[in-house]
């Protein structure tokens, strides 16, 4: 469960590139936030994987409130939630496999242990004979497909994804919104700012719509 | 102990994933550290050859009357008792002759005629080295002075001074352009280390987004830093071996030969040990200074 309080984050002191925010957002849901460029759809999200801390309320995962954590337990938070950005944040200099392997690698797991989900995550989305390869030999639908890996090797409590199709054909957004919905069915909660209708009308579901940092509506399907 | 090694053998694969800017900074810390060792080399031979100069430190006390074998031997040996000396070395009269006769050399014909007695006894004082310094001159010439048997005291005074003035130098000189080489090193190895971080940035990024704590993303960074740093002492050690053992010893031994200095020494074991330590210390420092100003986490 995701609680969000009177949030606020302004980068200049007359202009707040979210205001007053107000949400919850229960556990397994799929919402998309939307809205037009400057809306304040990433800076939502970025407050929400605490790269940003907010100028005023408060954000609860599970209860426990994001905004008064020290980098450790911010960190410990972190290794709960998956992150899809729109430029994938691949490292250029590491394999697919080892891509894939981060976050559980940063967690400490064993080698076996990782070896094994990582093949699984690469599989499931229909990448595992590419282990070997490094992100820029493939294409950009591809990299999207391994950055959804790597966010989910981990079975993370949430997924948020920022503008994950942006810059991918329509097919492979469909591959990609596939994976997207397999996810939530395991019981992972989604956050997908985007600003395609399209793909809104296509796959209908909770619409958060922001603009100039406020709420306008929260439609539910 | 697992962590230990998690840590180790990143910094190692970082280290090969980027084979450049890894050179960078290790070459970095050679270079600073092959400029350390000469200086340092260069003021523990100087100093070495001021120890050789100030063993000529010694007073001379000439006797107002020869006196007898007895007397003599006591005389000698109370003054060997002072605290500040290190022998005592009797001259009789035929004995100070042969010395002149000797060092006349070719003009040794000028002494034709004359008595082989004319010259007056003395005793020649040698100090400890601690107290080769215008202090332990003056104590022990002061407690001479008051002994009558001496009719006249010899001491280079002037030179003392001068001596000293250059060992006051060598020191102060040798801290202030040793820290500021240093200093040079560090600033130089922390921005060679900076830009292997800044090509990193998308992984410490990624490494923080996905869950990395500070000590998690940091610990590796430190001991690249800290391996490089310590391969760059390693070689730094070595290349100036090499320039000492194939350039320095023959040449400059020639040249400081001449000057008193039996043979030039390398750097002795310790100091070895602690250019070593030094490049291992340069490498963390420096990585991290540029840890603590690039990684918001």
């Amino acid at each position: 469960m995701i609680q969000i309080y009177n949030l606020t984050k302004s980068y200049q002191k007359d202009a707040s590139a979210l205001k007053d925010l107000t949400l919850r957002i229960p556990k397994g849901d799929f919402v998309y936030i939307t809205g037009p460029s400057g809306a304040g759809k990433s800076t939502l999200l970025k407050l929400l994987y605490a790269a940003e801390k907010p100028t005023r309320g408060q954000i609860l995962i599970d209860g426990k409130n994001l905004t008064r954590m020290n980098t450790k337990k911010i960190a410990m938070v972190r290794r709960r939630l998956g992150i899809v950005f729109q430029d994938f944040k691949l490292i250029n200099t590491r394999s697919i496999f080892e891509n894939v392997a981060f976050p559980l690698e940063v967690q400490g797991k064993k080698r076996y242990e990782v070896s094994s989900k990582v093949y699984q995550a690469l599989k499931h989305v229909g990448l595992e004979h590419k282990l070997k390869k490094y992100p820029l030999e493939l294409s950009g639908g591809e990299q999207q497909r391994i950055a959804i890996a790597r966010a989910l090797v981990i079975d993370p409590q949430i997924l948020i994804a920022d503008e994950p199709t942006g810059n991918l054909d329509p097919e492979v957004t469909l591959e990609i919104m596939d994976l997207f919905k397999s996810a939530n069915a395991r019981g992972t909660t989604i956050l997908l700012a985007t600003h395609d209708r399209e793909m809104i009308r296509c796959f209908p579901r909770r619409t958060l719509s922001l603009d100039h940092g406020q709420l306008v509506e929260d439609r539910m399907f | 102990m697992r962590k230990l090694i998690y840590f180790i053998a990143r910094a190692l694969r970082n280290m090969r994933q980027s084979p450049f800017l890894c050179t960078a900074a290790v070459s970095t810390v050679m270079v600073a550290l092959v400029i350390l060792a000469f200086f340092a080399m260069v003021v523990l031979n100087i100093e070495q050859l001021t120890r050789t100069w100030s063993q000529e430190v010694q007073v001379t006390a000439y006797f107002a009357a020869v006196p007898g074998a007895d007397d003599a031997r006591q005389i000698a040996s109370q003054i060997r008792a002072f605290p500040e000396v290190s022998d005592v070395d009797y001259t009789n009269p035929r004995q100070a002759y042969d010395k002149f006769k000797h060092r006349l050399g070719e003009d040794a014909d000028v002494l034709e005629g004359m008595k082989k007695d004319f010259l007056p006894a003395s005793l020649s004082i040698s100090l400890q080295e601690r107290f080769r310094n215008r202090v332990g001159i003056k104590t022990v010439v002061e407690r001479l002075r008051q002994d009558p048997h001496f009719s006249d005291l010899r001491y280079a005074q002037d030179w003392l001074v001068k001596f000293e003035a250059f060992l006051a130098l060598l020191h102060v000189g040798g801290v202030v352009l040793g820290g500021f080489l240093l200093f040079a090193a560090l600033f130089i190895v922390s921005n060679t280390i900076k830009l292997t971080l800044f090509a990193r940035r998308d992984e410490l990024e990624v490494m923080a987004l996905v869950g990395g704590t500070p000590g998690f993303i940091k610990t590796p960074f430190l001991v690249e830093g800290a391996l490089q740093g310590a391969v760059g002492g390693g070689l730094a050690l070595l290349l100036s071996y090499g320039f000492f053992q194939f350039y320095l010893k023959e040449d400059l031994s020639h040249l400081l030969i001449a000057s008193g200095v039996g043979k030039i020494e390398f750097l002795p074991p310790l100091w070895q040990l602690s250019l070593v330590a030094t490049g291992t210390a340069l490498g963390l420092i420096g990585s991290f200074l540029s840890l603590r100003k690039l990684v918001r986490i």
